[in-house]
């Protein structure tokens, strides 16, 4: 295997970490990252401060390119894996380029979740979970001064920070599918609320969006249960699902995520999930779990790239850790963590 | 204004319109108002196979050299443009099929070579151009088409190019072309719209004077009708061929003749033959159609028949890399043939020498009854430059034949021994002259003549005459800013502009460095060469040659060894490595 290619789809923070963690321990592998996404590996979590003007675009970066020419991992981005063919070995990539592996580790993470019945309005909502969002996100704000923000994650706190920095007027509306997976109790609810209110944020409790509609280029109308609110722009932050479509017909396991077992191994031999894609079978709670977050990403890549190298570690995730929310099965950390 | 200086490259296999789609990007953005230097690159068998490559300078100054990198690239062939992954810069942008007919293995797609870097725009051309067209002959104009939208070229820019060249080819080509390019613009507006680059944002008032896309050998061709040709004869030969097209299409309308011969020997005679009766005849070839007529242009030498040749240089010895350019013909030029024969060489640096220097060639070989050798190579010949038109005022275009006095008639010696070594010539058909021709040696009369002392004074006012045209001749042009320089470079040809190139960017960084640009090969200014040499530490003289034909030439000039350059790729010089040798002369002249 050291001396073979190794492909990893994907080109986060598992993705990265994996590659790293493959170049350490085998100076002889041909690793290749294939991300989607035209960015070198970018935080995430810091497209707020870059929103806001506190940080540049390179800022956002982890590594530069040059640092994986002397690692010798060859990236490529923009490009896009439309089907792997585990008994072949090979990957398909939209261009029709086709690229023949030895270990393959799947670390393509999430994409944002929006909730079936707000799909229809999709192109009049903006996320963020890319520096292309960030720059959407900065061209509107230039134009408008309020900001509803629907749903409810990390990324919409950090945001919500940084809009209120640009004395943007940002109004929260909190409903059921505010914080998924977390269920919204009423505690929780009440403590988001106090919480936001006294940063200066107004807080909505509207029910769900029924209709909306572009007035102008500057005007967005939010019809909700018992509201109509005019903004100037609307934010869907409702978190995110694995990305994980492309594999639908490659004999995988899949449920939302890749399925595997606690070693991040699939169900074909030197191909391995790990990040935000991978569903990790627990072996006490007999089930599967969802990570999310950035340091559990690198902690599942770091796991992926070494068992793909003959390796025998498990995830380790105390049961006590994982909740069960809406079917699927979380790692609390990355609540814990904020 | 932004600066705008953006290098782009079609590249593709013979027969998939790399060359049309290139020559339409010049035309566009010449007619947007920037200025444009481009080359074509091809293979040398007709068609079918083999790498096109169309590179395009575009900038809103002035451009007197490729540039190294490449900024755009436009693959209509991925496993041909792999090959120019090497040339490009960090963030270029590449737009290439992302819905190829067949599955294309890692080691052999574009993309897989490319940097993180670069920007991707893949596109189905062929898709959108069947799906707009009913055919994928259009591809290359699809291809442009997502070009254009993604730089922020107008589209009615593009338009407007592609009616102008494609309305005389009936309707239908013409609307399957615009189809085409209007599909290529619509798809990716439509799906790269966060992606779209302003970089050629038009200006709104170009001023100045009009200009115009035009080759070296256009150049040639229209400098030879402006100086009044009458007869063009010639034998096919790239890259000089155009030069014959060109005249073809537009001299017999003025009442000229253009002639295909059997071979190039029958081409010089009949220039030859053409000057000797009065009127002024042309003949262009390349390296090994100027081997076969040394012997004729010594003829001319000896004779003191007026000639113009312009030879086109491609690579060489033999019949050598016909589509890539070398400079290697210099010492054929200067040298090549029988005997102690000077004769006059000129060497434009662009296009626009190409025009004046052509004009000049004629005056010159009137003059000084004397083949004259116009030395342009391959990358000048077939590249591109907008300028505007070039034109000569009458007096550059006047005959200069010096004919005897009629005071002569009854004593007039056609070989006169002359202060200056040129002998009033008489013209058939003048009355009272005779009229002498004869390669062999002769006497002042045209009788001839072995004895030692009449070739001495024979050969010595052949040699008088040709130096004496120094004055007629451009001097050297030094580009510097005076005083003692760390490094002189000295070039020719189309050489010179990657020179300038670099000598600008050197001085740019503060070094003390100049250029000295050489368009009179033979008889040269030694004089001025020798007082810039003498103001530089170090001299150095990059060519396109493998031993420094010209640096043979004239090294001699100088205290100490010149420093040379040369390469052999068949390729343009890069300015980049002539900047690297100028910081490594300056370097080691500092320790």
């Amino acid at each position: 295997m050291a001396q073979e290619h190794c492909v990893i789809i994907g080109n986060g923070p598992a993705a990265n970490q994996a590659a790293l963690t493959l170049r350490e321990n085998s100076s002889d592998a041909r690793i290749t990252i294939v991300g989607q996404e035209p960015f070198p590996h970018y935080r995430p979590h810091l497209l707020p401060e870059y929103i806001a003007g506190r940080l540049s675009q390179e800022d956002l970066c982890v590594n530069t390119p040059a640092f994986y020419k002397e690692c010798g991992i060859k990236v490529r981005l923009g490009q896009k894996v439309v089907h792997v063919d585990f008994n072949k070995r090979e990957l398909v990539l939209d261009h029709k380029e086709v690229i023949s592996f030895g270990g393959l580790i799947i670390a393509c993470g999430g994409k944002q979740r929006i909730p079936e019945h707000l799909q229809v309005f999709d192109d009049l909502m903006l996320t963020l979970k890319t520096p292309a969002d960030a720059a959407q996100w900065i061209e509107q704000l230039s134009q408008v001064d309020s900001v509803l923000i629907v749903g409810g994650d990390l990324t919409s706190l950090s945001l919500t920070k940084a809009l209120l920095s640009l004395e943007k007027r940002v109004i929260f509306m909190l409903n059921e599918d505010s914080f998924w997976p977390v269920p919204l109790c009423n505690e929780l609810s009440e403590k988001i609320k106090h919480m936001l209110t006294e940063r200066g944020v107004e807080v909505i409790k509207a029910g769900r969006i029924k209709r909306v509609t572009r007035v102008s280029d500057r005007s967005i109308e939010v019809e909700t249960d018992n509201k109509t609110l005019r903004v100037g722009i609307l934010g869907a932050f409702f978190g995110m699902t694995p990305n994980v479509k492309f594999l639908a017909r490659s004999g995988l396991d899949i449920e939302r995520g890749v399925l595997v077992d606690e070693y991040l191994q699939t169900r074909f031999d030197l191909v391995y999930a790990a990040g935000d894609c991978a569903q990790v079978y627990h072996p006490t709670i007999k089930d599967y779990w969802v990570s999310i977050g950035y340091q559990n990403a690198i902690n599942l890549g770091k796991i992926a790239g070494l068992n793909l190298l003959g390796g025998m570690l498990s995830v380790d995730a105390s049961p006590e850790s994982i909740f069960f929310v809406d079917g699927i099965i979380v790692n609390t950390s990355w609540w814990t963590e904020f | 204004m932004p600066v705008v200086d953006v290098t782009v490259e079609v590249c593709g296999m013979a027969g998939d319109g790399t060359i049309a789609a290139g020559g339409l990007i010049n035309e566009a953005m010449s007619d947007g108002g920037f200025s444009v230097l481009a080359f074509d690159s091809y293979p040398a068998e007709i068609r079918g196979f083999g790498r096109c490559v169309t590179r395009s300078r575009i900038g809103n100054e002035e451009i007197v050299a490729l540039e190294d990198k490449t900024h755009v690239l436009i693959s209509l062939n991925d496993e041909q443009a792999r090959s120019r992954v090497p040339f490009l810069s960090e963030n270029s942008m590449i737009f290439f099929d992302s819905n190829p007919a067949v599955y294309v293995r890692e080691d052999k797609s574009l993309v897989s070579e490319l940097d993180p870097e670069t920007i991707l725009f893949g596109m189905p051309f062929n898709d959108i151009a069947t799906a707009s067209a009913g055919t994928t002959r259009g591809r290359n104009l699809t291809a442009l088409g997502c070009f254009a939208a993604i730089c922020g070229a107008p589209h009615d820019l593009f338009r407007g190019v592609i009616i102008r060249k494609f309305k005389s080819k009936g309707e239908k080509v013409l609307q399957t072309n615009l189809r085409s390019f209007d599909a290529g613009f619509d798809y990716a507006l439509e799906h790269f719209s966060n992606r779209i680059k302003s970089i050629f944002l038009i200006p709104d008032k170009v001023g100045g004077p009009k200009k115009v896309l035009l080759s070296g050998n256009q150049a040639i061709g229209k400098a030879a009708i402006d100086a009044g040709l009458k007869l063009y004869f010639g034998y096919p030969i790239t890259p000089a061929t155009p030069i014959m097209e060109y005249l073809a299409t537009h001299l017999p309308a003025l009442g000229g003749r253009v002639i295909q011969m059997e071979d190039e020997i029958a081409s010089i005679g009949a220039v030859l033959g053409s000057f000797y009766a009065g009127t002024r005849a042309m003949t262009a070839t390349s390296g090994p159609g100027f081997a076969l007529m040394t012997e004729l242009i010594t003829h001319g030498v000896m004779a003191e028949i007026p000639a113009v040749i312009i030879n086109a240089q491609r690579g060489g010895p033999s019949t050598g890399l016909p589509t890539k350019t070398e400079q290697s013909d210099l010492h054929a030029a200067v040298f090549g043939g029988p005997g102690d024969s000077p004769r006059i060489v000129i060497a434009p640096t662009n296009v626009a020498e190409c025009y004046h220097y052509t004009v000049k060639s004629f005056q010159l070989a009137e003059k000084y009854q004397t083949p004259v050798i116009l030395l342009a190579d391959f990358y000048l010949d077939n590249r591109v430059e907008n300028l505007p038109m070039p034109e000569a005022s009458e007096s550059e275009k006047s005959g200069s034949n010096v004919l005897p006095e009629n005071s002569l008639k009854g004593s007039y010696r056609r070989y006169e021994i002359t202060e200056s070594g040129i002998s009033p010539r008489a013209l058939p058909g003048m009355e009272g002259f005779i009229f002498s021709a004869t390669g062999l040696e002769h006497t002042q009369t045209g009788v001839p003549d072995y004895s030692p002392e009449n070739h001495m004074l024979m050969t010595e006012k052949r040699h008088r005459k040709i130096t004496g045209a120094l004055g007629d001749l451009p001097s050297p042009e030094e580009f510097s800013s005076g005083g003692k320089l760390d490094v002189g470079v000295i070039g020719w040809g189309s050489t010179f502009g990657s020179i300038l190139e670099a000598v600008t960017s050197a001085r740019n960084r503060g070094l003390r460095v100049g250029g000295l640009k050489i368009t009179s090969i033979f008889p040269f200014h030694e004089s001025v060469i020798r007082a810039f040499m003498n103001r530089c530490s170090e001299i150095l003289i990059p060519e396109l040659n493998y031993a420094g034909q010209l640096a043979n030439l004239i090294g001699y000039i100088h205290s100490k060894d010149v420093v040379r350059l040369n390469r052999v790729t068949g390729t343009p010089f890069p300015p980049s490595a002539i900047l690297e040798k100028i910081e490594y002369l300056v370097q080691v002249g500092d320790e």
